[in-house]
């Protein structure tokens, strides 16, 4: 009932344009957790009444009200109707469109293998050096972010062409904590505890992991996550990023070394629930709930921000379950703490006032704080309130993602859709299913090769 | 054929058909038996474990320290962990690692000096001679006997989705046309092709038959930029539902001069014949002869079309778009799933819900279907 009414209000929102302020979510100028003075500036600046905006974004059911409920406020700034669309094939309905000529203004994809493909073929316009500066400024880990939006056009200058907005942290595991209580367990510091956790829950009869890499097409990407993960605690971020670009190929010791440690966690019948032949069948959706069964059939679960909306209903977040930053080995302390993340970019596929109106509306706190006062959003935008995120998890896991001294994005989503969005994903769920580390890499690099 | 004696194998036949249906039908049960189970259950178990009743470990969170009352001056906890349900508990435990412990009946001492009691019919209470504190309830196992529970929050969840209705219209607008128009394009043109001597007639054939291999998707790209290329042209919007209702009827086209070629050549051709010395023109042998002898091919293919267009989703989110206003019954379930496809209830009490109409249309169909059958089986008429 609450997300119809959520619904209704958003699309009530959409519809009445230039309603008053009483479609909004939280009253301007009523909360204090609220930047109110940006949106007052934004809206002082823009009056675009009667234009409207197409948006082509990934964000669908719940997500979708959610950011239906943000660009409101756009819509209420500067009299734009804003139009928003998704489809489960967004990636090619994307490619469609633009190749096409009938794009949207403005498209927010989360693959920046996908959006380096659009802007080589000139289907994105430049956002300028005045974005760039002010993501240098105001994102923390400016520089990277910066890197992660910059893309080669069709003649091959490089140009910002995308500007991050939302973020998914990855690097987190979850567990139950009055489980732990239970058991004596206590939360693993360092990658060495971790493992002495894993073996000590195996020797008291339980099952420490719940690992599920099922995803219909996209069967395998959990693993990647890991592996990736296991990549910036064994091996430095330059390693990583050569990885990415495979200026190192895949059968090298330092990628082989990180799956193979993933290897020792998810290929161990005693260290997943099910057996290690479960993992590449269960879903990943279904996998986090063996968390909360009775008897726990596991205790710790590996996966992303976003996987709260998969735990049974009723659990809260903080109590019934909590997660904690996986740990870097105690071993290889000069690796700081690396944040493995994800996140969406919006991009200019058509350059109108009202697109150009709405990256200025992203640069506003208020863009922000909206959604970081409902859930899953997180952004490293400093000016943003920390106060006005919805939940102490969501601010826990929005100081991880501050305080993080390296910040890489998904390794899969870099690489060419080939390899990040298939042979990656196929050579992980071989390698679960009993392949050793060093056929799966080279079989990834071949099919890296054949690509090149 | 008289079915007097049956002979040993038309029972193994019978049998064969039965086990056949059965395996056909079974994965419909499943959907069906899915979309009426809660949806946290459908995650964690079979629909074949729903229809009996099991046992099952379940967790029961007490109401938080907050609610405790002031009994003889011991602080009391309690309701029941059933909530709401029949059902019959064997077993409790407080801890998880221990869920079944303990007997219903039992008073057990916890770890912090409160007392937990659990009767078999589920009410529980939690003593404590200090007040409690804290903020959650404490967690309670139990193992139980759940009897067989089905519900019809999925359906609801999927009918009360925002625009569904809308939907529900725009698929209509896109799928009846997109029947209509390619059968009565195609029966002028397979008559043509089956009936009236011109030169080139088996070359048209044979493209046509060639246009079947080529893939859709194909087509995609190029045809949106002609769309493009005439809206910006003409002046109007390139996603409208001429333009879908057209895509549809050109990817529908060829299969549908195909079979209605090769139904209408093998028509008797004495009838054409004799209506032509009777002085009838080809219009009027389509019109008066072809189209009702043709009513089976018609129907089937009408069937075909009608579920194609009904069920799509690429060609609708290509050619009509995925905003708001235009978005077709599938295009909309698919994204009631979420972001991240995982609300599985929700696909299939829609998989449900969408079968009705390209149920209608069958039935409707069917009775044409079998009356045209039967017609042709007379001969020499």
């Amino acid at each position: 009932m609450r997300k119809t009414l959520l619904t209704t209000a958003a699309l009530v929102a959409l519809f009445a344009g230039s309603a008053g302020a009483a479609d909004l979510k939280f009253k301007p100028g009523e909360d204090s957790r609220f930047n109110w003075s940006s949106f007052e500036e934004f809206k002082a600046g823009h009056d675009l009444k009667g234009q409207t905006l197409t948006i082509f974004g990934p964000w669908r059911g719940e997500d979708e009200a959610l950011f239906r409920s943000v660009f409101a406020y756009f819509t209420e700034a500067t009299g734009v109707e804003v139009k928003y669309s998704s489809s489960e094939n967004y990636e090619q309905q994307i490619v469609i469109d633009t190749q096409a000529g009938s794009p949207p203004d403005v498209a927010i994809l989360p693959q920046p293998g996908l959006i380096a493909d659009l802007a080589s073929k000139g289907y994105l316009t430049p956002l300028g050096d005045e974005t760039k500066t002010w993501l240098m400024e105001n994102y923390a880990a400016g520089q990277s972010w910066v890197d992660l939006s910059t893309y080669k056009d069709k003649d091959g200058n490089a140009h910002l062409f995308a500007f991050p907005y939302k973020i998914d942290v990855k690097s987190l595991v979850w567990y139950v904590p009055e489980n732990f209580e239970d058991a004596g367990y206590e939360v693993p510091k360092t990658m060495e505890d971790l493992k002495a956790l894993t073996e000590q829950i195996v020797a008291d009869g339980g099952t420490p992991w719940c690992i599920g890499l099922g995803s219909g097409g996209a069967t395998g990407w959990p693993a990647t996550d890991w592996v990736e993960d296991l990549m910036l605690r064994t091996q430095t971020p330059e390693t990583y990023d050569k990885w990415v670009t495979n200026a190192i190929p895949f059968t090298d010791p330092a990628v082989t070394g990180a799956i193979d440690e993933f290897g020792w966690f998810a290929k161990n019948d005693k260290f997943v629930a099910g057996g290690a032949a479960a993992v590449a069948s269960t879903d990943f959706r279904d996998s986090p709930k063996g968390l909360f069964s009775s008897p726990p059939k596991c205790y710790l679960h590996h996966q992303a921000s976003f996987i709260p909306s998969f735990f049974p209903e009723g659990t809260v977040v903080g109590q019934d379950a909590d997660f904690f930053y996986m740990p870097p080995y105690a071993s290889k302390s000069d690796l700081g703490n690396p944040v493995l993340g994800a996140g969406t970019l919006a991009m200019i596929t058509k350059d109108t006032p009202a697109a150009r109106a709405f990256f200025d509306f992203l640069k506003t706190p208020i863009a922000h704080e909206v959604w970081m006062a409902q859930s899953s959003f997180l952004t490293p935008f400093k000016s943003a309130n920390q106060e006005a995120y919805a939940n102490a998890p969501m601010k826990k896991q929005g100081e991880i993602l501050l305080n993080s001294t390296t910040f890489r994005f998904d390794g899969s989503d870099l690489m060419p859709g080939k390899i990040g969005a298939g042979a990656f994903w196929t050579g992980m769920v071989d390698f679960v299913g009993g392949k050793s580390s060093a056929d799966v890499a080279d079989g990834i690099q071949k099919a890296w090769d054949a690509i090149k | 054929m008289s079915g007097a004696t049956r002979s040993p194998l038309s029972i193994v036949v019978h049998l064969s058909v039965l086990l056949l249906v059965a395996l056909w039908t079974l994965p419909t049960a499943g959907l069906l038996i899915s979309s009426l189970r809660d949806k946290d259950q459908l995650a964690v178990s079979g629909w074949w474990t729903a229809l009996s009743t099991s046992t099952q470990n379940l967790v029961y969170r007490a109401p938080s320290p907050e609610t405790q009352v002031e009994r003889d001056g011991k602080f009391v906890v309690a309701g029941n962990v059933m909530e709401g349900q029949q059902a019959e508990v064997s077993a409790f435990g407080f801890n998880s690692r221990e869920p079944a412990a303990f007997q219903p009946g039992e008073t057990v001492q916890m770890n912090d000096g409160e007392r937990l009691t659990v009767q078999a019919d589920g009410t529980f209470e939690i003593v404590s001679d200090t007040r409690m504190e804290g903020t959650r309830g404490q967690r309670i196992f139990f193992t139980a006997a759940i009897p067989p529970r089905f519900t019809l929050d999925n359906y609801r969840e999927v009918l009360r989705a925002e625009g569904i209705g809308q939907s529900f219209i725009n698929s209509l607008t896109v799928a009846i046309p997109s029947t209509i128009i390619p059968i009565l394009v195609a029966a002028f043109c397979a008559y043509a092709l089956a009936w009236m001597r011109f030169p080139g007639r088996a070359i048209l054939i044979a493209v046509v038959v060639g246009l079947l291999v080529v893939p859709l998707q194909m087509s995609l790209i190029p045809l949106l930029k002609l769309y493009n290329g005439v809206g910006a042209f003409l002046g109007v919007p390139a996603k409208t539902y001429v333009g879908i209702w057209l895509a549809h009827m050109g990817f529908g086209l060829p299969l549908a001069i195909y079979l209605l070629r090769n139904y209408m050549a093998g028509l008797p051709k004495e009838i054409m014949e004799s209506a032509r010395v009777d002085g009838a023109s080809d219009f009027d042998i389509f019109v008066k002869i072809i189209l009702p002898l043709s009513f089976p091919a018609l129907a089937s293919f009408a069937i075909f079309q009608f579920l194609w267009t009904w069920n799509d989703l690429l060609v609708a989110i290509v050619f009509l778009g995925t905003g708001n206003d235009e978005l077709v019954l599938t295009g909309r379930l698919v994204n009631l799933l979420g972001s991240r496809g995982g609300n599985w209830e929700i696909l299939t009490a829609s998989a449900f819900i969408t079968i009705i109409v390209p149920l209608i249309v069958f039935f409707a169909l069917q009775r044409y279907l079998v009356r045209g059958l039967l017609a042709g089986s007379v001969k020499g008429g």
